[in-house]
């Protein structure tokens, strides 16, 4: 089983296709049933599986794993100059659990058991009172199955972007795609324990008979919304960073100019995740908290403010001042900023706390965070896959379907999600199955189910023209863009151990230092710094980047997917609540362990 | 070779840690490498994480206490103080052999490593052993089940021995490995594995002072 970062990474990338397939499908089938009032396509159980589902799916199964564990498994270390993650075999475990995770929560769906109380699966409503099949233990359970991955992805990269740079790659001259990771790395494994710890909470009061969240014994409904929360604010950013960070590097490419205020950049993208953790109560002004701490939670989210701003002033600067190619990626680009924005400024109206009290649970909410959640994090997604496509492929992307792609998504986008701020504002709550007619909000819902199905047909748009690439395109060569960083240094695709040399660094963008590249040639000619065999890794210091040692680099191992398989049966044992079969199965994860450190990297030689 | 220089060290000088095996080639490359093993960045990860999670408990426990008029709760039975402050107390020491153990493996003392490590298993054995019997004591004289302070109580109680119990299972592999001699992979487990149990004992006290808060 593999442990090189670039299959992991396009394994990643399959599979959240997958499942980012599945979350449209159940967007689509809402967005049919609300074409019209009174409307009966689904019955309202199947809908409120339908919208739980999705917002899982977005959130846990395709946008984090598709930014970070495809974008950044494959990116990261060839960006940095590594030859692989600094735990390749933690990486496939990451993929495994993920893979595993993905399957243990859509087996509920097909049981007809599939969670049905929001993405945010409040308490009470969650409890065993109200809700006593399976389907929030499959929630609970699935959420700190996944978070298991994530946090083994997170604090492998936290590890790689200290610990592996090419030597040169000071922290100042690391790319802000790579800081971007880091942050979004950072919030992940400070925020995700807090979930987990909700949903444990939430499974030990339906399957033991805990009462952390019964009133009745002590308990506290609010416990479960400032634990979710604390994890939840933290989580947009934990979203949007990482296509910040694809943001900053197709802009330069495609303007031929380093972007504008690089080190504040980089500081705004770990402030905005930082500033995050303070803010998490904003989710919770129509919950009746103190006023105090309205105020002060109302306050601090201002403040996230300056960090994105940052960011946005950056981006169009650079583009103003260089000299954009309007190519396909920074089309996308442009689309992600003015999405961004404009979800920015409707963010800015929820401070308001009597805005935010009458706008709770309206469709208003729902536009503002698509304008952040698809606007600014999916546009990048996109962009990055036209941006890397020859880089991962071999091949060129057809230039005049990808730019129609792109407009027939824009358009739809806003076609999609622009009417529903309106139909918020008018009243229409969110999470119902359907509608009165004769309250005005008819015609805004049909124009919105529209808006989905462009959206969705250019995104079929977008994955045929990038198939048809595949097989048809011309050869790409190493550097179609002429961009940046150190990846388009390397052939496309790159070769098993991304750099027959380990390159050297000069500055945040390396491509453009042309004596470095050269010096890389004549070594690679001279045989000078060609590690053995590709399987050692030099490793940094953590701030310089200069080498302290050489490592050894884990071969190929079955033993990451025996402990993901042993992990899913402990899963799938306490869903069913059997106790004393998954302790056995968390046996069979010591023996994945043991067999797993049985025979040490250096034994391979 | 060149004489690619690297943050002042010819390439050609960087050590090839993992290489070394057997003590006198990891005796010979510890000195040179001049910064802490990424073994030891990963279990820093994993500390965070973990104490996150705790964190995370701990949090939810003060929050639980404030939202309650009495503390424990009506019918709870107010938390032992002398025996488990003790008995933390036993274990913060284990912090001292197991860093001993560490010192003794840089300098190639292998069966003083051995030895160290056997004497930290057997304290923190009967330190788990001794709280697993009181837990469970308690559980049925005030099961988790009964209101919410004994729900957090136990969970956060069970949350420190689960640590506590990995942390054993950790010093059992390592002197299986280590039984086999010393390599520069398993003298990065060993640091790894006493940072971990420096990390715990400290989470441990921490644990046990805001459980016994409740008696205040």
């Amino acid at each position: 089983m593999t442990t090189d970062h670039k299959r992991i990474g396009l394994l990643y990338f399959w599979t959240t296709l997958v499942l980012f397939a599945a979350g449209g499908a159940e967007a689509l089938i809402m967005r049919t049933q609300l074409i019209q009032p009174n409307n009966h396509v689904v019955g309202p159980a199947t809908y409120d599986e339908l919208f739980t589902m999705h917002g899982i799916t977005m959130i846990f199964f395709f946008i984090i794993p598709m930014t970070t564990g495809a974008f950044g498994n494959y990116l990261l270390p060839l960006m940095l100059g590594a030859r692989d993650m600094a735990f390749p075999r933690m990486n496939a475990l990451s993929y495994w659990i993920f893979l595993g995770s993905g399957l243990f929560v859509y087996t509920s769906l097909f049981l007809g058991m599939a969670p049905n109380a929001g993405w945010f699966d409040y308490v009470p409503l969650a409890s065993a009172t109200y809700d006593p099949s399976p389907a929030i233990d499959f929630y609970c359970l699935g959420i700190i199955f996944n978070g298991i991955s994530s946090s083994l992805t997170a604090a492998n990269f936290i590890v790689t972007c200290f610990k592996l740079r090419a030597p040169g790659m000071s922290f100042n001259r690391m790319p802000l795609f790579c800081f971007a990771m880091l942050a979004a790395s950072f919030g992940l494994l400070f925020a995700l324990p807090s979930l987990s710890v909700d949903a444990i909470f939430l499974f030990l009061d339906r399957a033991v008979g805990t009462h952390f969240f019964d009133v009745a014994k002590g308990g506290s409904v609010l416990l479960w919304q400032h634990l979710f929360w604390f994890f939840g604010h933290p989580e947009v950013y934990i979203l949007i960073v990482p296509a910040f960070g694809i943001a900053t590097e197709i802009i330069p490419a495609f303007t031929q100019r380093r972007i504008v205020a690089f080190p504040l950049v980089a500081i705004a993208e770990i402030l905005v995740v930082f500033i995050g953790f303070g803010v998490w109560a904003h989710h919770m002004f129509a919950v009746g908290m103190p006023t105090v701490t309205v105020a002060f939670f109302a306050a601090a989210t201002t403040i996230v403010v300056i960090p994105s701003t940052i960011q946005v002033f950056a981006w169009t600067m650079t583009m103003f001042v260089g000299r954009p190619r309007f190519r396909t990626p920074l089309l996308f680009i442009c689309g992600f900023v003015f999405m961004f924005v404009a979800g920015g400024l409707t963010g800015i109206m929820f401070l308001a706390v009597p805005v935010d009290q009458q706008l709770t649970d309206t469709y208003f909410v729902i536009a503002h965070f698509h304008y952040i959640i698809f606007g600014a994090a999916v546009f990048p997604i996109f962009g990055g896959m036209y941006y890397w496509f020859p880089k991962v492929t071999g091949k060129l992307y057809y230039e005049l379907p990808g730019q129609i792609s792109f407009w027939i998504i824009f358009v739809g986008t806003n076609v999609l999600f622009f009417p529903m701020h309106i139909v918020g504002l008018i009243g229409m709550p969110r999470r119902n199955y359907t509608y009165p007619g004769g309250l005005g909000w008819g015609p805004y819902n049909l124009v919105e189910s529209i808006g989905a199905y462009i959206t969705a047909f250019g995104i079929v748009v977008l994955l045929v023209n990038l198939v048809v690439s595949y097989f048809r395109g011309l050869p790409a060569g190493p550097d179609p863009w002429h961009g940046a960083t150190l990846e388009w240094t390397t052939s496309s695709p790159p070769p098993e151990y991304n750099y027959p040399v380990i390159p050297k660094v000069s500055s945040a963008y390396p491509n453009w230092d042309y004596e470095d590249r050269a010096e890389d040639r004549r070594k690679l000619a001279g045989a000078v710094m060609v590690l053995d065999q590709g399987h050692e890794q030099p490793v940094s210091s953590s701030i310089d980047g200069w080498w302290t040692e050489v490592i050894e680099m884990p071969h190929d191992s079955p033993w990451p997917l025996a402990l993901a398989v042993s992990i899913a049966l402990v899963f799938v044992f306490l869903v069913v609540h059997k106790w004393v079969v998954a302790g056995f199965a968390a046996s069979g994860l010591a023996i994945a362990l043991l067999g797993w450190h049985a025979r040490e990297p250096q034994e391979h030689e | 070779m060149s004489d690619y220089v690297a943050g002042g060290v010819p390439e050609r000088l960087v050590p090839r840690t993992t290489a070394a095996r057997g003590v006198p080639q990891v005796v010979a490359v510890v000195p040179r490498r001049r910064q802490p093993s990424i073994a030891l960045w990963g279990m820093t990860m994993f500390l965070v994480s973990e104490g996150m999670l705790l964190a995370s408990m701990i949090a939810s426990y003060y929050y639980l206490r404030f939202v309650n008029h009495a503390w424990p709760q009506p019918g709870d039975p107010r938390p032992k103080v002398v025996v488990p402050l003790i008995l933390v107390g036993v274990l913060a020491t284990t912090s001292l052999p197991m860093q001993l153990a560490a010192f003794a493996a840089r300098a190639g003392r292998l069966t003083a490593t051995r030895l160290l490590l056997l004497w930290a298993l057997v304290v923190q054995s009967g330190y788990l052993a001794y709280e697993v019997h009181d837990y469970v004591g308690q559980l049925h004289a005030d099961p988790v089940q009964h209101d919410t302070y004994t729900s957090i109580y136990f969970t956060l109680l069970g949350a420190d021995h689960g640590h506590v119990a990995l942390g054993l299972l950790f010093d059992v592999w390592l002197l299986g490995k280590l039984a086999r001699g010393l390599t520069m992979y398993r003298l990065n487990a060993l640091q790894a594995i006493v940072y971990y149990w420096h990390a715990i004992n400290l989470l441990t006290l921490v644990i046990t002072g805001v459980l016994l808060s409740a008696t205040f």
